[in-house]
């Protein structure tokens, strides 16, 4: 697949980077999995590097991906959220060559692992929405960063109202 | 890296007194009984009896130092030197001690030591008495430079742990945490007292959620390095990395397995829907524990292996659940205090599991033991107190809080008393977790 050599770019361009730290040249065996995993996984490609900020592609791009927001500890789409996917699913229908990735974020509270978890739900929500607008889900990723990246500072509902988000990316 | 040469170059010798009166295998202290009784114990500077001055002020940075890993087990009193008068402190074997004056102020044991510094070397020897009977216990002789001058403090304060309770001591453990460097999050190293502070990482990224292996040698951990949250291990001896899970989605929560074989994981294989797995470190074989469409997250593996605690949205908000590995049953383990408990931490004794839990918008610590009963909060009215981790004994938890305003890595007992800040300098610090020193 195209991913191995997206993987290895990434890895050779840390190595450079890095120099002292171990970075394996080609892609791991796939892990096996027993029978009771369910269903295959793939591995993490991501390249999150090279996608950017609607607003630093296009002004105009940012009326469109505005961030969806959540409430506490929730992960289902509020209407105003499905209305800005709506606006996204449109243009990337009339934008087939692009890809989205969409991140998932948390507030400040609550313990790391679990908001880690909470936006790679929240993420995924707007993914399986914009798939049953009948985009191509391999042009959708997703990514969490939990609570680690807010665009609020501050410890009140306010603040933690617009951390709560998903957040999206272009490339 | 350098955390392993420390303890390799330190020499050491038992002082033996004349034969006979070798120390017995007297208990002084019953670690389990219920209210153990503190033993008053002194430990004056220490004498230089070298020809080089005590530029570093050994003499009583030793002594503190095992004044204060005894204070903290909470079973030692320490008795103020400064109220004995000084020409009564100088004594350092059984014929030179001034025995009626520690009776005076209630001393019932005390350390002694005498060192000699030769350019970065020292010298040192150590003795532990029994002040009642004014008997000669134990003592060693160690050698080592001038900088691991803290950790043969330590060792020694371990010698007189085990020589009085009967059990080993932890005062040679250290804490891995994450500190905010910047727009980054970086691993650190420190000794569980807060001494030797030092970054294990420089990957310019986020890392998270640290896990050291039973036998102390490697730190699993989640970064984001290439993109992606993937787990990685560190080799602590060499600094070595090795990424062995990058599945899409998140591989995050590692814990590692009693036996140091599996690694406890969460990944979300579909739709982010996460779920616990155990990874073969050798085989790279992947194993599911959970299926269920709610979150699950934080695995902790009970000491015998046998089950494991995890947090679940499954009840409707996060609680903790307990897998038992030979069937997979599930059943819950928090009912009714708060609707948010997670970062399960199980005991290495096996009777209780540690977790932070939100009541009244306040994150703290509590424990409880697996079958639920014995509910017993151990932080409170300082803040949010968060990520708590066990001793390698059982007899400690290390966790972070935020109650002086940035967020520090804190020591207490397993009772909740003793609490302590560790560390120092900028930067929010969170997620501790306590490493064994490799071959203890």
């Amino acid at each position: 697949m195209q991913q191995t050599a997206k993987t290895l770019m990434v890895c050779l361009f840390i190595a450079a980077l890095m120099g002292s730290v171990a970075c394996s040249k080609k892609n791991p065996p796939p892990a096996a999995y027993d029978t009771n995993a369910g269903q295959e996984m793939e591995e993490a490609d991501l390249g999150a590097g090279e996608f950017r900020s609607p607003a630093e592609i296009d002004p105009a791009l940012a009326a469109i991906f505005q961030n969806i927001l959540f409430g506490f500890d929730q992960y289902s789409l509020t209407p105003q959220a499905r209305a800005i996917l709506d606006g996204i699913g449109a243009w990337m229908k009339n934008n087939p060559a692009k890809l989205v990735l969409i991140e998932g974020h948390t507030d400040e509270r609550g313990t790391y692992e679990y908001n880690l978890a909470l936006g790679d739900r929240r993420a995924n929500s707007a993914k399986t929405y914009l798939t049953q607008l009948g985009i191509d889900a391999a042009r959708i990723y997703t990514i969490s960063y939990g609570e680690e990246r807010p665009v609020a500072m501050g410890s009140n509902e306010a603040a933690w109202a617009k951390n709560r988000r998903g957040e999206f990316k272009i490339k | 890296m350098h955390m392993r040469c420390a303890a390799v170059f330190i020499t050491a010798c038992l002082i033996v007194s004349h034969p006979g009166t070798s120390a017995c295998a007297k208990v002084y202290i019953d670690i389990n009984a219920p209210s153990a009784t503190r033993v008053p114990i002194i430990i004056p500077p220490f004498q230089n009896t070298g020809s080089e001055p005590d530029t570093h002020k050994l003499s009583t940075g030793m002594a503190s130092i095992i004044s204060a890993d005894l204070e903290f087990s909470g079973l030692f009193q320490i008795i103020d030197p400064k109220l004995l008068n000084e020409a009564h402190l100088r004594g350092v074997t059984r014929n030179e001690i001034n025995w009626d004056s520690l009776s005076v102020v209630g001393a019932e044991a005390i350390v002694t030591g005498v060192f000699a510094i030769s350019g970065n070397r020292i010298n040192i020897e150590m003795r532990l008495f029994d002040a009642v009977q004014g008997r000669f216990i134990m003592g060693k002789k160690y050698s080592g430079t001038v900088p691991e001058y803290r950790r043969i403090s330590h060792r020694f304060a371990n010698e007189v742990f085990k020589e009085l309770t009967g059990a080993p001591g932890m005062f040679e453990t250290g804490i891995v945490f994450v500190m905010q460097t910047g727009g980054n999050k970086e691993l650190y190293y420190c000794d569980y007292d807060g001494g030797n502070q030092r970054r294990l990482t420089t990957l310019n990224s986020l890392a998270l959620s640290p896990c050291v292996s039973p036998d102390g040698s490697r730190v699993a951990f989640t970064s984001y390095r290439d993109g992606n949250p993937d787990l990685y291990v560190m080799n602590l001896a060499g600094g070595r990395i090795e990424k062995i899970s990058s599945k899409k989605g998140i591989n995050i929560s590692p814990d590692f397995s009693p036996d140091g074989g599996k690694i406890a994981l969460t990944l979300s294989p579909k739709d982010g829907n996460s779920e616990i797995f155990a990874l073969d470190v050798q085989r790279r074989t992947l194993e599911r524990i959970t299926d269920h469409r709610a979150t699950d997250v934080s695995p902790s593996w009970s000491p015998d292996g046998r089950q494991m605690a995890f947090v679940s949205s499954r009840s409707g908000n996060p609680q903790i659940f307990i897998n038992t590995l030979a069937d997979r049953s599930v059943r819950r383990v928090t009912f009714g205090r708060g609707n948010y408990n997670t970062s399960p931490a199980w005991s290495p004794r096996g009777d209780r599991i540690a977790y932070a839990g939100l009541i009244d918008g306040r994150f703290n610590i509590h424990t409880i033991a697996p079958d639920g009963s014995r509910y017993r909060q151990l932080t409170a009215g300082q803040g949010n107190n968060e990520d708590p981790s066990w001793s390698p004994d059982g007899r400690y938890i290390t966790f972070s809080s935020n109650r002086t305003g940035r967020k520090e890595i804190y020591i207490m007992r397993a009772d909740g008393t003793g609490q302590k800040k560790i560390t120092v300098g900028s930067g929010d610090k969170t997620d501790p977790a306590w490493a064994p020193l490799p071959g203890n």
